[in-house]
């Protein structure tokens, strides 16, 4: 099977400074990836190397099977990759079906398939992204990738500010965007309990190395594995 | 308690909706002086056609504004270009050639360094003027290539200036864009003249319009002009609200990461923009040209009502953009019917300057009216400020810099003499852009305007008083100048600030240093020189004349003026390093980098702010006064806007956070030391160097945002970088290494 995201023996930071090191993942299709592990642990960097917005020391990153290195980030979207990045990007001043027919190349038809997910969207499309609440910018950033039919999906920190209750009924759709759409998912979570129930498999980075991985039925069934790698064994 | 409602309702919809507000208060005031008087209102209809190319440069502001955060300070001589082209090929069958750098320079230079004047060596240069075969071309021939090569200005100025800009901060975007205005300026002066082009040829229509009751008739040239740029304006319009290009343009102004993460490359949108603005521009140059007539001097200066209007729609609606563009030359036409009148106190108010000053009052009213904050652009990367660290060796620098001036003072010939004490004054008013800008990151253009201000005030009230008090008072006053500006600045900031402080400067410059009245009619005010002690310490006098003695090559400029300008300087240099150091000085800082978060803990923005502005002023009225002694005199040009312009490039070019970034601004400033070298000593004509020193600023703002000054520390940041790098790199080859081996192991 060709994975949609390799990474292989990656390092990857900031100004010549490995914030991962050595890093291996890889994403296939119809496929649920977490990757955890406490903060400064390199997760977002991961993401966003994969995006080409952060540039590869050494190893190197392949997205749908080509190195993402020399390419500009805005090309690496076009073939299908979407990023939900940190802080989710949206763009404030435009309304919801403003953000969601940006991302639409084919139009109305993608901008229906994305709500068809999110139908809570459906009654604000007239609304400026910027007066929505935590739970709904959410879920416009996603549909918002979503109407790109990407093959591969990156969700950076999708819990972030908002409350669990959200989160568990986010994190499934997730889970059913892969097995329907046959797309690769990579997800970076904080809430470990709730992204190893949607996952297959999970990643733990720790101090930006790779700290185990595993499926994830293994890791839901002995949490203390996970804990010991938070805290550094 | 009903009125009250009635009030606050009224306050709500003005609030919610400003552009329709504005709208009817402006068809209100128009229906009043309609029944007052109809006939007055006719000049008014006289003027649209400049207010149709204002409409259209500020229409190419707003459009690079929302295609990639540059307000461009040049669009109106980009305008005037176009325009110039296209006369060019329609009326002379020539094509004037765009100023390229000729590399033979560099063979020319060190040649004449040896020869001695009159047998100069000239290599070969670009041709300045190409005589095209044939005749002149046609009207749509001229206009296709005209619009090429805007075109090709467009993309110039995207690729080669802009984009490597992208992530800088608002200021050196600012910077740069002024830069460009100083430099395209100068190529347009250098390659037509000072002559106007009249007679220009384009079948506009024929014959006028007449108004109904007595407002007389709008020309239909005119009225075409208007046409053509209101059906832009709904064009780009209708580009922005529905098409992908324009809702990525939106979107990609908001949040780069988030456009480039959905497939779009903000690059290419910020390009496109850039080239539709100079077309946009260009275009209406060319039709406005048989009405405005063509000139290298006045039309460029068309920015300044251009910006206010973009101003006035907030960087962002087209429609606005317009409305006010056409709306401020109306009102323009109507100050200068009214200004012709008898009742008129023309003796306070000069007609002509009241309507350049026009802008300045408009944009202030609008926004006290509005009061909302306007949009700011957030791009992945705010950018690093140029870094205002604590000023350190301070004893041996200023020590080194004292005695480098009194060798350059005693020991080279009066050339020397005159430029050094050119690079002082220019140090003060550096320094004052060091406070203002550098420290609190508010961008005056306006600080040449308070210079003179203190110049003129001295010159006019306290030309009695004793010598060290009348510069004193005089930067008094233009403190409190400088504190009326910060006025205004409260409520705005980055971009906003600089074009209302534009605005300013020219509404001074307008009002009171051309003001018959106030400045008398020479249109300049003597300075007489500094006596101290009953002996006269000015520039005219000679140094052994001040000692009372005699003796041969004993010319001015005198010495000793020269070292009252170095005390003037070390003081205030001293001043601006303690001001850093104080608390003051932190408090300055932390309201550059983050107002929110200055307030939050603790700092009165307002007041900080003030300040600023206030001890800016005052240094850069020290540097006035100066200068009036300087050369006997005040006049506008020297304190004009297009002066402050070109100051706030230098003092970027030498540092525009740092006391030695303005010692060196100072240093290469127009007539400076550096001037007087390259003339002197590299023998390059004057009229270029204020070119080199623009283009010298464009490449420090591309290439060093830190100025000179900076510059020595930006390359040790660089070499600890690439050490921290090759040491991070060299460390996992160990460790593969170490890996390997186990492996084989």
């Amino acid at each position: 099977m060709n994975a949609l995201l390799e990474i292989e023996n990656l390092n990857t930071g900031y100004n010549g400074v490995s914030v991962v090191r050595g890093l291996n993942l890889s994403v296939n299709p119809g496929e649920v990836v977490a990757l955890l592990g406490p903060n400064g642990a390199g997760k977002t960097t991961t993401l966003l190397t994969a995006s080409g917005l952060v540039p590869i020391i050494s190893g190197d990153v392949k997205v749908f099977g080509k190195s993402v290195q020399g390419r500009r980030p805005h090309m690496i979207a076009r073939e299908g990759l979407a990023h939900v990045p940190e802080g989710r990007a949206l763009f404030y001043q435009l309304t919801v079906a403003e953000n969601l027919r940006l991302g639409a190349a084919k139009g109305a038809s993608d901008v229906k398939k994305a709500l068809g997910y999110f139908p809570a969207l459906e009654p604000i499309m007239d609304r400026r992204a910027g007066l929505l609440s935590g739970g709904e910018q959410q879920m416009l950033a996603m549909a918002r990738a979503l109407t790109v039919s990407p093959k591969l999906l990156m969700v950076d920190e999708m819990s972030l500010g908002l409350a669990p209750i959200i989160v568990e009924r986010l994190l499934p759709i997730l889970r059913q965007i892969a097995d329907e759409t046959g797309a690769g998912v990579l997800l970076v979570e904080q809430h470990v309990h709730m992204a190893l129930q949607v996952a297959d498999r999970a990643y733990v980075l720790s101090h930006g190395e790779l700290a185990m991985q595993g499926d994830a039925a293994t890791l839901r069934s002995d949490r203390s594995l996970i804990e010991a790698s938070y805290l550094g064994k | 308690m009903g009125d009250e409602s009635v009030l606050q309702g009224f306050l709500k919809v003005t609030r919610r909706k400003p552009a329709l507000t504005g709208l009817v208060v402006v068809l209100l005031v128009f229906a009043i002086l309609y029944a007052w008087d109809a006939r007055q209102l006719a000049p008014m209809f006289s003027n649209v056609g400049t207010g149709a190319l204002m409409a259209a440069i500020a229409l190419g502001v707003v459009l690079t504004y929302r295609g990639s955060g540059v307000v461009n300070f040049a669009n109106g001589v980009v305008t005037i270009f176009v325009a110039y082209w296209y006369y060019g090929l329609r009326m002379e069958g020539k094509f004037y050639v765009p100023p390229l750098p000729n590399p033979l320079v560099l063979i020319e230079i060190p040649v004449n360094w040896f020869r001695d004047d009159g047998n100069k060596l000239d290599l070969i240069n670009w041709p300045t003027v190409i005589d095209l075969p044939g005749d002149r071309l046609t009207t749509a021939s001229a206009l296709i290539v005209s619009l090429l090569l805007a075109v090709l200005l467009g993309l110039a100025l995207h690729f080669l200036i802009f984009r490597p800009l992208r992530n800088a901060p608002v200021l050196a975007k600012v910077v740069t864009s002024v830069g460009l205005f100083v430099v395209l300026q100068e190529f347009l002066r250098l390659r037509f003249g000072e002559l106007a082009r009249t007679g220009v040829q384009f079948p506009l229509p024929k014959g006028k319009v007449s108004l109904p009751g007595e407002l007389g008739a709008i020309p239909n040239n005119q009225l075409f002009l208007v046409a053509v740029v209101v059906a832009i304006a709904i064009a780009l319009w209708a580009l922005f609200r529905f098409t992908r290009f324009g809702l990525a343009t939106r979107a990609a102004a908001e949040n780069e990461k988030g456009a480039m993460l959905l497939g779009f490359s903000p690059d290419f949108l910020a390009g496109a923009n850039w080239v539709l603005s100079t077309v946009i521009a260009g275009l209406v140059g060319i039709l406005a040209s048989p009405i405005t007539n063509l000139d290298t001097i006045t039309l460029p200066l068309l920015i300044v009502p251009a910006l206010g209007a973009a101003l006035l729609a907030s960087f962002s609606s087209f429609g606005v953009t317009v409305a006010a563009g056409i709306g401020i030359a109306m009102l323009q036409g109507w100050v200068q019917y009214q200004g012709a009148q008898t009742w008129f106190p023309r003796g306070v108010l000069p007609t002509a300057g009241l309507t350049q000053a026009l802008p300045f009052f408009v944009i202030v009213i609008a926004m006290f009216a509005r009061g909302k904050a306007l949009p700011v652009r957030g791009a992945v990367s705010s950018g690093k400020l140029p870094s205002a660290t604590a000023p350190k060796h301070v004893w041996p620098l200023t020590s080194l810099a004292i005695v480098g001036t009194l060798v350059m003072l005693f020991g080279f010939s009066y050339d020397w003499r005159q430029s050094t004490i050119n690079t002082l004054v220019g140090v003060v008013v550096a320094l004052s852009l060091v406070v203002l800008t550098g420290f609190v990151g508010q961008i005056s253009l306006a600080q040449m305007a308070l210079a003179g201000t203190a110049g003129f005030f001295m010159s006019k009230y306290f030309a009695d008083l004793p010598f060290p008090l009348a510069p004193l008072i005089g930067s008094v006053v233009a403190a409190l100048f400088g504190a009326a500006i910060s006025i205004p600045a409260l409520r705005l900031r980055g971009v906003n600030l600089a074009v209302i402080t534009l605005a300013a400067a020219v509404a001074i410059e307008q009002l009171v240093f051309k003001n018959k009245t106030f400045a008398g009619e020479l249109g300049a005010l003597r300075v007489d020189p500094p006596m101290i002690g009953g002996k006269d310490f000015g520039p005219n006098n000679t140094a052994l004349r001040v000692l009372g003695l005699k003796g041969r090559d004993d010319v001015p400029p005198n010495v000793w003026f020269g070292v009252i300008c170095l005390i003037f300087v070390v003081v205030l240099c001293l001043m601006v390093v303690n001001v850093r150091r104080s608390a003051t000085g932190r408090q300055f800082l932390a309201v550059r980098s983050n107002e929110r978060a200055a307030a939050a803990s603790g700092i009165d923005v307002a007041r900080t702010k003030i300040l600023a502005f206030g001890l800016a002023a005052f240094i850069a009225g020290m540097g006035g006064a100066l200068s009036g002694y300087r050369f006997g005199s005040v006049t506008p040009a020297y304190f004009g806007a297009f002066a402050s312009l070109t100051f706030l490039a230098f003092a970027y070019l030498g540092g525009i956070a740092s006391v030695s970034g303005a010692v060196l601004a100072g240093i290469v400033v127009p007539n400076g030391l550096n001037f007087n070298f390259l003339e002197n000593i590299l023998h390059i004509d004057q009229g270029y160097a204020t070119l080199i020193g623009g283009i010298g600023l464009i490449i420090t703002a591309v290439r060093n945002p830190e100025g000179l000054a900076g510059a020595p520390r930006l390359l040790a940041e660089q070499r600890a970088l690439r050490r921290a790098r090759k040491a991070a790199l060299s460390k996992e080859k160990q460790d593969e290494e170490a890996r390997t081996m186990g492996v084989g192991q």
